[in-house]
């Protein structure tokens, strides 16, 4: 019995090594990459750990000077995701509620609805967008990317909204109306502060889904001005050093990696609530 | 036909209930009428003129539609070059990334679901591949399939191999490359809900099939297996229909080459419309994608009926 334990134990941090190789590597190499030289990158034997660090890459690639505006493109990326997230979950959060505390008529239809969106292919409803934009001047701005992106996640959005409103006990609404508050009190002092949670993680989410977004903004924006990060890193796949693209792709990485790293738990509730949906 | 049936129960109740109930039901729908606006403008509206588009010659300058042209755009895609192999490739290359993403996502899932030292960080280290933007991820597997100072060469050269393998440039491992970068970006999402469904599963019941002498491997096909199959088949849903509108890591990766190779049907869609500007082609082309999917999912969900009602014996 204790030689199987000590087996299963022994296999178990195998499989644990062997998954923290597979999935870590392939980021670990574009660090590694950003910060060799770039005679080393482009030598044919190639290097698993590195001998130095240079940020040579990096201080390039973040130069005003800089082929591609990876410090304007930032910023873009920035306003935009942020812009999505919160038009987002303001959106998604009365109609999560709504739908699911009050039922209305073709509730289940709207639901469905929603989740069959997913279904079709992006490019399906980008054409035509594409051609509306360019009429409304919409194509090369902000609000350009926030709508199609804003649209394209608040069906996802309600969804896990909708777990987190059901998981309120209808009880405590109850209560609060027997101590004479009306609608609106209820929602801002009982279900609001209740649903901090959940709303917190939907901005994450959204900010996250904005800032990796990368169809929209090659579609909808061809000014240089109006690079998003994701972009800025296509176009600088163009004609840049290898040193450089790793660079760029790490600083395009960094703050998503970051908020999900720091913030992994609340991105984990949402699958949690998401199952028990 | 809900609204009526509760609005029968509400009347033999009490009438006041009613009135209150439908205030509360508008009062719900209008809550919801922004956010259901928004998606109906960027959603249903241009899904219906590309259906508009899919029977019509567009003309590209200026854009308009010139004139309806019946089946003419489908006939052409259907009747056009590769369009079967295209159809056969997206659907195996679902298949592939559906299966292959499943099987290594529950394995992680089943190791993370154990207690171990070092377990938050592995768990930290599987999620990460998610936050990785696709074309950082695009860019990072173009790095390591370089044929001639790709990591995975060198890795093969330090083995003692040749290590010279052209992987992006090949027809037949191309499509492998794509695969392996996508497997690599969904395996996080899909650890993440079997985790969350392995949770779900209470420990006794896997303590009593041990009990009664059921080993490791016949406790996970008897129990944990069944057991999850509420979070694994809409995960595994999930997974083929996103594979099929893969676009970043073709676009990035191979650009659909070498030869059309890595060429999906969403990816036609892309070439039809933004690089050669024919927009009555890709929207019947996207259309032709979205029958796909929706015949693709019947199918699941068929066989995961007929699956349960041979294995329940008519219990459900």
């Amino acid at each position: 019995m204790r030689r199987r334990r000590r087996i299963a134990a022994l296999l178990t941090y195998a499989g644990a090594a062997v998954v923290v190789i597979v999935m870590g590597f392939p980021l670990y190499g574009i660090v590694l990459t950003s910060i060799q030289e770039e005679d080393d990158i482009r030598s044919r034997d190639v290097r698993f750990v590195p001998q130095y660090v240079v940020t040579e890459h990096y201080e390039r690639v973040l130069s005003a000077d800089s082929g591609v505006p990876v410090r304007r493109s930032l910023a873009n990326s920035l306003i935009v995701s942020l812009g999505a997230a919160a038009a987002t979950v303001s959106l998604s959060l009365p109609a999560a509620y709504g739908l699911t505390r009050f039922r209305p008529p073709g509730t289940r239809l709207i639901n469905g609805a929603l989740a069959s969106v997913y279904i079709f292919p992006t490019l399906l409803f980008v054409i035509p967008i594409f051609l509306v934009w360019n009429r409304l001047g919409l194509f090369d701005t902000y609000l350009g990317l926030i709508i199609p992106y804003t649209a394209f996640m608040i069906p996802f959005v309600v969804f896990m909204l909708s777990a987190f409103v059901r998981a309120i006990p209808a009880e405590v609404e109850e209560a609060a109306r027997l101590d004479g508050a009306n609608q609106r009190q209820i929602l801002l002092r009982v279900v609001l502060p209740l649903l901090r949670p959940g709303i917190f993680a939907c901005l994450l989410l959204g900010f996250i889904l904005a800032w990796i977004e990368f169809l929209t903004p090659l579609l909808f924006t061809s000014e240089l001005t109006l690079l998003t990060v994701a972009l800025g890193l296509f176009r600088s796949t163009i004609d840049i050093q290898i040193g450089q693209l790793a660079a760029a792709a790490v600083i395009t990485a960094l703050p998503v990696i970051l908020v999900t790293a720091l913030f992994q738990s609340q991105i984990r509730q949402i699958t949690t609530a998401g199952v028990e949906q | 036909m809900t609204g009526g049936r509760a609005r029968g129960r509400a009347l033999r109740g009490n009438p006041p209930g009613m009135t209150l109930r439908r205030r509360e039901r508008r009062r719900g729908l209008w809550m919801a009428s922004p956010a259901l606006a928004l998606v109906a403008g960027v959603y249903v509206v241009p899904a219906l003129a590309t259906l508009l588009f899919s029977i019509s010659r567009v003309g590209v300058s200026p854009l308009r539609i010139r004139r309806l042209a019946g089946w003419g755009n489908f006939v052409n895609i259907i009747t056009g070059e590769g369009f079967w192999s295209i159809t056969v490739r997206t659907l195996y290359f679902g298949a592939l990334l559906t299966a292959g993403t499943m099987a290594a996502a529950f394995l992680i899932a089943l190791l993370l679901n154990r207690p171990f030292r070092g377990r938050a960080l592995v768990a930290v280290i599987v999620l990460l591949p998610w936050a990785v933007p696709p074309v950082v991820s695009g860019v990072l597997w173009t790095q390591m399939f370089h044929a001639d100072f790709g990591f995975i060469n060198g890795l093969l050269r330090s083995l003692g191999g040749e290590g010279n393998i052209i992987w992006l440039g090949n027809p037949q491992l191309a499509l492998l490359a794509v695969l392996a970068a996508e497997i690599w970006r969904w395996i996080p999402f899909a650890a993440l809900f079997l985790l969350a469904g392995l949770k779900t599963i209470p420990p006794a019941l896997r303590e009593a099939a041990a009990m009664d002498g059921a080993g490791a491997w016949g406790t996970f096909r008897r129990i944990t297996f069944p057991l999850m199959a509420p979070v694994t088949v809409p995960v595994a849903i999930f997974l083929f229909v996103w594979s099929m509108k893969v676009f970043d890591t073709i676009f990035i990766l191979t650009r659909g080459g070498p030869s059309g190779n890595t060429t999906t049907l969403n990816y036609l869609v892309y070439q039809r419309g933004f690089e050669q500007f024919d927009f009555g082609s890709a929207s019947a082309a996207a259309y032709l994608l979205t029958i796909l999917t929706v015949a693709v999912i019947a199918g699941l969900v068929y066989m995961r009926r007929r699956a349960r009602a041979l294995a329940g014996g008519g219990v459900r």
